[in-house]
C-alpha cells in the first residue's frame, strides 16, 4: 500500500495531514510515530475512509482506493482497528467475528472464523461471552482478530497500546510478528515508541501533518533529532512551575 | 379482578408489543424517537382495509368467513399486501425526509420535529381519504370460546395472540441468528465500527425501516380487526408504544414485547380499578416510573 | 365595512399575539435551557384552567366560582404553570432530548386526560364557559372592544419581550449562557446548573400558562379539546419558522404561521361547500405538515433565526452519517 501526497482533514481549508508520501511493503511492519497533534491518527483514518481526503492518493497494490467508502475498504484488503470502541460490546465474541465474516461467501465464513479462533485460543475459550465483559488486552486481541477474519493484506492499528498495562502491551505486540508472517503488512500508529520500535521493520515520524523522518528502528533510536523532538515537547510542558 | 380482564389486557398488550418492537428497532438504529411510527400502524390498517375491500368487490367469495374466524381470505391476503405497501410508504418517507435530514447531520430535535410534521400529514391524509368514521374489516360477529377458569376469548383474539408471538419470535431469531440481524445489532451499537467491519449501514437502515413498517402493518391489522379502524388509532397507541419500548429497553426485541404485554395487563388492571377513561394515563405513569428508576429499561444497556 | 375589517384584523392579531406569548415561553425553555418540550399544550392548559376556575362565577358544572378579577386569574395561571413546570422539570430535565420529548408528550396527554375526566373539577368534556373577557362592558362596540383587547396583548407581548431580553443580559442570564456553552465548566465554578435550568424551565412554563389564561379570557370558553398535540405542533412550527433561539423570531413566527393558518381556514370556508368543510380542514393540516417538513429541509433556521448551538448534547452530529460518538471522536482526532 502507498499514499502519495495525501492531504486530509475534517474541514476543507484546514488540512491536518498535509501531503504525506508513505509506502508499505508486503509483510512489513511500519510504525508511524510523532508527537501529539501530529496527525498520525488522522492519517490512518483518512486511509480507512473515516476522514475526508482533499488531495493525493491511496493505492493498494495497483488499485486506487482513495475514495472507496469505509465499508468497502475491506474488500480492497485494508482492515482498520480504531483506538477506542473497537469491538461490539453488546455482541458476543463469536458474533463479533461472525459479523466480520459475513461479507465472505457463505462457504468461507465458518472456516475463517475457525482459523482466527485458532490464532487466538483465549478468545475461543470464551467465545460465547459478551465482548463488553472482556479485559482491555482481550478486547484489543478481539479487535485485531475481527480485522483479520477477511484475510486483509494491510492491517492498520491505531494506538493499540492505549490504556493497556506494559505486560499486556507486550503480549499484544508479541502477536504482531505472527500476523506479519502470515502475510499481512501492518501499519502501527503508536505513542509508545519503545514498544513500537521493538517490533517495527521501519518507522516514520510525522510532525505537523508531514513526514519528517524515516528509517529503521536503529537509525531512529540513535538520531539525536528524534530525541529532541520528543524531549523538546516534554521540556515545554515541564516548564510550568510546580 | 377477574381473569377475563387479564386476558383482554394480554391481547391488547400483544398489539402494543408488536408495535413497540417496530419502534425499538427503528429507535435503536435511527437514534431518534419517531413520532410518525403510530401513523405507520394506522396506514397499515387502512391499506389492508382498502385492499380487502377491492378484493371483496372483485371476488365476492373471498369474503366468506374462514370459520371459526370472523374474516374471509380477503383479510390475510390484504394483510400481506399491507405489509408490502407499508414498507414502501416507510421507504418513501425516509427517502424524502429523514435520510435528507440525516445526510446533513440534523440534530435530534429537528428529526423529531420532522417526524411530528410527517405524522400530522399522514394522519390527516387518512382522514381526508377515509373520513374519521370508524370502520371494520368484517361485519360478522364472533362468539367467544370458553377457555375455562371464567376466561373467554374469541377465535380472532387467540389467532392474533399467536401471530403476534410468532412474529416477534421470528424477529428475535432474525436478530440473533442471521447475518442481517448481526449487522442490525452492530449498527445499533456503533454505526462507525459497523462501517469499518464491512457493513453497508445505509442498506441496514433501509431494511430496518421495512421491518419496522411491516411490524406496524401487522399491529395495525390486528388492532383494526380486534377493535376498529380510525385515523387516530396510531396516535392513541403512540404513548403506550413509546412507554413499552423504553420499559423493555431500547434495542431489545423480547423486552419490547414483554413490556407491551405488561402495559396491556396494567391498563386492564387500571381500568378495573379506576375506570376506562384513565386508560391512557397508565402508559404515562409507567413511562415516568421507568425514566426515574431505571432509564435503561428491563433489558437495555445503561447509557 | 371597514370597521368590521379593522375589528377582524384586531381579532386576528390578538390571537396571533397570544400564540406569540406561548412561543416566547417555549423559547425560554428551548433557547435558554435546550429542553425539547413536546408537551406545550399541557402547560398552556394548566394556565387556562387555573385562571378560568378562579375567575368564573359559581357553577354546578365545575369547581370554582371565586369570581376573582381577571388580572389575579392571569397571575395565578402563570404561577400554577410555573409550579407544574418546575415539578415536571425536576423529574425530566436530566433526560436526553428525545426521552424528554416523549416524557413531555406524556405530560400533555396526562393533563388533557385530567381536564377531560375530572369533571366535577374542570367541567369535563363540556369545558368551562362564561370566562370573563377584558373590557366586557364594551362588548356592544366591536371596534373599541377588539382594539382595547389588542392593546392589552401588545402591551403584554412587548413587556414580556423586554423582560426576557433584560433577563438574558442579567447576571442570571449570563450564568445560564455559561451553562449552555459548557456545563462542566459552569459546575466547576460552583454553579448549580440543574437548578438554574429548572428555574428557566419554570419561567418558560409560567409564560405558557399566562398565554393559556389570556386565550381563555379572550375567547370566553375553554374545553379539553383546545389542548391537543396539534397546539404543540403549531407553536413549534411558529418557533421554527420565525427562527428558534430568538425572541423576535418567536413573535414573528407566531404572526406568520397564525396568518397562514387563518388564511387557509378562511379560504376553505369560502371556497369549499359546507358538507366538505371537515374534509377540507384535514387537507389544510396536511399542507401545513408538509410545509413544516419542507422548511426543516430547506431552511431550518427559520426567517430570523440563528439556530445557535444550545448545548453540546444538541450539536449536529459529525460529517459522516455513520458515526456513533459525536464530539468524542473529533476531539481525539484533533489531538493526534
Amino acid at each position: 500500500m502507498t499514499t502519495e501526497g495525501l492531504v486530509a482533514g475534517y474541514e476543507d481549508g484546514l488540512p491536518i495531514v498535509r501531503g504525506v508520501d508513505f509506502a508499505l511493503g508486503p509483510e512489513e511492519l511500519v510504525a508511524v510515530l510523532g508527537p501529539n497533534g501530529a496527525g498520525k491518527s488522522t492519517f490512518v483514518k483518512a486511509i480507512a475512509g473515516l476522514v475526508p481526503i482533499h488531495g493525493g492518493r491511496v493505492m493498494v497494490g495497483s488499485t486506487d482506493a482513495t475514495f472507496v467508502p469505509p465499508h468497502e475498504k475491506i474488500r480492497h484488503g485494508l482492515a482498520f482497528v480504531p483506538q477506542t470502541e473497537n469491538v461490539f460490546a453488546t455482541l458476543s465474541i463469536a458474533d463479533n467475528l461472525r459479523l466480520a465474516a459475513d461479507i465472505l461467501p457463505k462457504a468461507e465464513r465458518a472456516r475463517q472464523v475457525d482459523r482466527v479462533f485458532n490464532m487466538f485460543p483465549d478468545l475461543a475459550d470464551r467465545s460465547g461471552r459478551r465482548a463488553g465483559a472482556l479485559s482491555g488486552g482481550q478486547r484489543q486481541m478481539l479487535a485485531i482478530a475481527r480485522a483479520l477474519i477477511v484475510g486483509p493484506t494491510v492491517l492498520i492499528l491505531d494506538e493499540p497500546s492505549a490504556g493497556l498495562s506494559p505486560k499486556v502491551v507486550g503480549e499484544v505486540f508479541a502477536r504482531l510478528d505472527d500476523i506479519k508472517r502470515s502475510g499481512v503488512a501492518i501499519v502501527l500508529v503508536e505513542q509508545n515508541i519503545k514498544a513500537a520500535l521493538a517490533v517495527a521493520d521501519r518507522a516514520v515520524v510525522l510532525v505537523d501533518g508531514q513526514m519528517r523522518h524515516e528509517g529503521t528502528p536503529d537509525d531512529l533510536a540513535h538520531d539525536p533529532r528524534i530525541a529532541e523532538l520528543y524531549l523538546g515537547v516534554r521540556r515545554n510542558r515541564v516548564a510550568i512551575p510546580a | 379482578m377477574n381473569p377475563q380482564g387479564l386476558v383482554d389486557g394480554l391481547i391488547a398488550g400483544a398489539t402494543i408489543g408488536l408495535g413497540a418492537v417496530g419502534i425499538t428497532l427503528t429507535y435503536s438504529i435511527l437514534r431518534f424517537s419517531n413520532f410518525a411510527h403510530g401513523e405507520l400502524i394506522s396506514w397499515g390498517a387502512y391499506f389492508a382495509l382498502a385492499v380487502a375491500g377491492l378484493l371483496g368487490a372483485a371476488f365476492g367469495f373471498l369474503t366468506t368467513p374462514i370459520l371459526p374466524f370472523s374474516f374471509g381470505w380477503t383479510l390475510p391476503i390484504a394483510a400481506i399486501a399491507a405489509i408490502a405497501l407499508n414498507a414502501a410508504l416507510a421507504l418513501v418517507v425516509d427517502t424524502l425526509l429523514f435520510s435528507r435530514l440525516r445526510a446533513r447531520n440534523s440534530t435530534v430535535i429537528i428529526m423529531v420535529m420532522a417526524s411530528f410534521g410527517a405524522a400530522l400529514t399522514l394522519r390527516n391524509l387518512l382522514e381526508f381519504t377515509f373520513t374519521g368514521k370508524p370502520q371494520y374489516y368484517t361485519g360478522a360477529l364472533q362468539i367467544a370460546i370458553r377457555l375455562g377458569g371464567g376466561i373467554r376469548a374469541t377465535p380472532d383474539q387467540l389467532l392474533s395472540l399467536v401471530i403476534a408471538l410468532l412474529v416477534v419470535s421470528g424477529v428475535h431469531l432474525l436478530l440473533t441468528r442471521t447475518a442481517m440481524g448481526r449487522a442490525m445489532r452492530a449498527v445499533s451499537e456503533n454505526p462507525q465500527l459497523a462501517d469499518l467491519a464491512g457493513v453497508n449501514v445505509r442498506q441496514v437502515i433501509r431494511i430496518v425501516w421495512v421491518l419496522g413498517a411491516g411490524l406496524a402493518a401487522v399491529a395495525g391489522v390486528m388492532a383494526g380487526l380486534l377493535i376498529q379502524i380510525r385515523p387516530e388509532m396510531g396516535l392513541d397507541l403512540l404513548l403506550p408504544l413509546f412507554a413499552a419500548a423504553i420499559l423493555g429497553g431500547i434495542g431489545s426485541v423480547p423486552g419490547a414485547m414483554l413490556a407491551g404485554l405488561i402495559i396491556g395487563i396494567s391498563e386492564a388492571l387500571a381500568v378495573a380499578a379506576v375506570g376506562a377513561q384513565w386508560r391512557a394515563a397508565v402508559s404515562f405513569v409507567i413511562l415516568v416510573a421507568v425514566l426515574l428508576v431505571r432509564p435503561q429499561g428491563l433489558f437495555g444497556r445503561p447509557e | 365595512m371597514t370597521i368590521e375589517l379593522i375589528a377582524y384584523g384586531a381579532f386576528f392579531l390578538t390571537m396571533a399575539l397570544s400564540f406569540a406569548i406561548i412561543c416566547l415561553g417555549l423559547n425560554v425553555q428551548w433557547g435558554q435551557t435546550g429542553v425539547f418540550n413536546v408537551g406545550v399544550s399541557g402547560f398552556v392548559a394548566v394556565g387556562a384552567y387555573t385562571s378560568a376556575l378562579l375567575t368564573t362565577p359559581p357553577s354546578d358544572a365545575h369547581l370554582g366560582g371565586f369570581a376573582l378579577p381577571i388580572a389575579l386569574g392571569w397571575i395565578a395561571a402563570a404561577l400554577a404553570s410555573a409550579l407544574v413546570s418546575f415539578v415536571i422539570g425536576a423529574i425530566t430535565i436530566r433526560l436526553r432530548s428525545d426521552y424528554l420529548a416523549i416524557a413531555t408528550f406524556g405530560v400533555a396527554v396526562a393533563v388533557q386526560l385530567c381536564a377531560l375526566n375530572l369533571q366535577p373539577l374542570t367541567g369535563g368534556p363540556f369545558g368551562i364557559g362564561f370566562i370573563p373577557r377584558p373590557f366586557s362592558e364594551l362588548a356592544g362596540r366591536p371596534l373599541a372592544f377588539s382594539l382595547l383587547n389588542l392593546g392589552v396583548l401588545i402591551l403584554l407581548v412587548g413587556g414580556l419581550y423586554f423582560f426576557l431580553q433584560r433577563l438574558a443580559r442579567s447576571p442570571w442570564g449570563r450564568v445560564l449562557r455559561a451553562i449552555r456553552e459548557d456545563e462542566t465548566a459552569a459546575r466547576a465554578l460552583g454553579k448549580n446548573a440543574t437548578l438554574f435550568r429548572l428555574q428557566a424551565f419554570a419561567i418558560g412554563g409560567g409564560i405558557m400558562g399566562l398565554a393559556g389564561a389570556v386565550q381563555g379570557h379572550f375567547i370566553g370558553f375553554i374545553a379539553p379539546d383546545n389542548y391537543q398535540p396539534i397546539l404543540t405542533f403549531q407553536v413549534w412550527a411558529m418557533l421554527i419558522v420565525g427562527g428558534s433561539g430568538n425572541n423576535r423570531g418567536a413573535i414573528l413566527g407566531a404572526i406568520v404561521v397564525w396568518g397562514i393558518w387563518a388564511a387557509s381556514a378562511a379560504m376553505i370556508g369560502a371556497v369549499v361547500p359546507a358538507d366538505q368543510q371537515a374534509r377540507a380542514a384535514t387537507l389544510q393540516i396536511v399542507t401545513i405538515g408538509v410545509a413544516l417538513c419542507v422548511i426543516l429541509l430547506l431552511r431550518p433556521r427559520g426567517i430570523l433565526g440563528e439556530l445557535r448551538v444550545v448545548s453540546r448534547h444538541l450539536d449536529a452530529r459529525p460529517r459522516d452519517a455513520a458515526s456513533a460518538a459525536p464530539t468524542k471522536e473529533v476531539s481525539r482526532a484533533e489531538r493526534s
